[in-house]
């Protein structure tokens, strides 16, 4: 096997590997190695199986706003983390970090330990 | 007289009834399993001893295995219609022992039901020591027959014995794509058993026996217990953003819209549609 493909397949796997570990798909079209940080206004939080989402309005560079759908772990995860579909409510502005999609789309994945509220609040599970 | 008789009857096929129901719940024979059983931090690979990908060394036949590297390199580019549980398909046998979600264990003393929250999947493990049936209509969890055996001799059961015949596909082991036969005659056989040192740990021997491997393929799950259950609606299609259509995965939008997955992916083919596309 030619060394390209044979580290294409074992780096890929180890990606793939690594930031799937908590759901049932996989996290390949999320480009894990380069995260992007956004700020933004929470339009909305889907505390849904099977993964809970965070729709975040994002104001862009020349004034326009960029609705940005952000999938993370399930609610059951995260209520084992402490949080609730309480936690992010419409209006909130936050600061996340985020996996994007590998096609430039605006969506992404995000983690609890990514999560910060712009005025310090804490966020449950994220030390 | 005949009114005597009868209450004698009564009574005598009540006891009767309460000695069964009392055998069916002596509780004292079989080890304490109740709880949530979660899998813990680790990764979801379906060998929790191997990282995922390449690195699980499954023993495939050379053409699983290139089945298998097409899997991982489709997922690699953001395609994953190997993968039918990314659009909530059951995981069915073996892989709803994951736990992606907790599993609950309820023991009966004629079957073991297991719960997997996970997709809203369901195991009989019957223990009543029926035999195999002439046929079986296959399910995406499969039949399975189980044993309960005391190891140590000390009155108590041990260990479940389980096989699983008749799993439907399409399925695979575990998010990477290790794929079965096609032909869905894999048989899988279990222990399942607590941890001696520790009876808040379970593990489960699970061994696969399919044409796609070179040999029987066993891997230990491991799993912890959280005696304070709280258990949450799990529906999996509820908010699934996932989209598998032909060979290529999109996701949505917060309206419902198909977004692109990778660069220059091509959107579906709209020949069925009239209309002309914007």
């Amino acid at each position: 096997m030619p060394w390209k493909l044979t580290c294409f397949l074992i780096c890929g796997a180890l990606v793939v590997a690594g930031g799937a570990a908590m759901a049932h798909h996989s996290f390949a079209m999320f480009d894990q190695q380069n995260l992007i940080d956004l700020e933004g206004v929470v339009k909305e939080f889907r505390y849904s199986a099977p993964h809970a989402f965070i729709i975040l309005d994002v104001k862009q560079e020349d004034g326009t706003i960029e609705t940005w759908i952000l999938e993370g772990v399930s609610p059951s995860a995260l209520t084992r983390e402490g949080w609730s579909r309480e936690t992010l409510n419409p209006g909130e502005q936050i600061k996340v970090k985020v996996a994007p999609l590998r096609s430039g789309a605006p969506g992404g994945w995000w983690t609890i330990d990514k999560v910060n509220f712009r005025d310090g609040r804490p966020v449950p599970g994220n030390p | 007289m005949l009114y005597r008789f009868s209450t004698g009857a009564v009574a005598l096929v009540a006891l009767t009834l309460a000695g069964a129901v009392a055998q069916a719940h002596d509780e004292t024979k079989y080890p304490d399993l109740r709880g949530q059983w979660s899998r813990g931090k680790g990764g979801a690979q379906w060998d929790q001893s191997k990282p995922g990908g390449l690195r699980q060394e499954v023993p495939l036949t050379p053409e699983y295995q290139a089945i298998y590297e097409a899997n991982i390199k489709a997922e690699f580019s953001g395609g994953e219609a190997y993968n039918p549980q990314a659009v909530c398909m059951p995981s069915g046998m073996p892989r709803m022992m994951i736990a992606y979600e907790p599993l609950e264990v309820i023991v009966t003393a004629d079957v073991t039901y297991i719960r997997v929250d996970h997709m809203s999947e369901f195991r009989r493990i019957y223990t009543d020591g029926r035999s195999w049936p002439g046929k079986i209509d296959a399910t995406f969890a499969g039949y399975s027959i189980g044993k309960w055996v005391d190891q140590d001799g000390d009155g108590r059961y041990d260990v479940l014995e389980v096989e699983t015949r008749a799993v439907r596909g399409p399925h695979a082991y575990d998010h990477n794509g290790v794929p079965f036969h096609k032909d869905n005659q894999a048989v899988f056989k279990e222990r399942i058993y607590l941890d001696k040192g520790n009876p808040d740990i379970m593990r489960d021997e699970i061994t696969s026996i399919d044409n796609a491997l070179t040999r029987p393929w066993m891997v230990t799950r491991t799993y912890y217990r959280n005696r304070n259950t709280s258990w949450y609606e799990h529906i999996c299609v509820e908010d699934n953003h996932h989209v598998i259509i032909g060979k290529e995965s999109y996701f949505l939008s917060p309206d419902g819209l198909l977004m692109p997955t990778r660069k220059d992916q091509p959107p579906p083919d709209l020949k069925f549609f009239s209309q002309a596309r914007k």
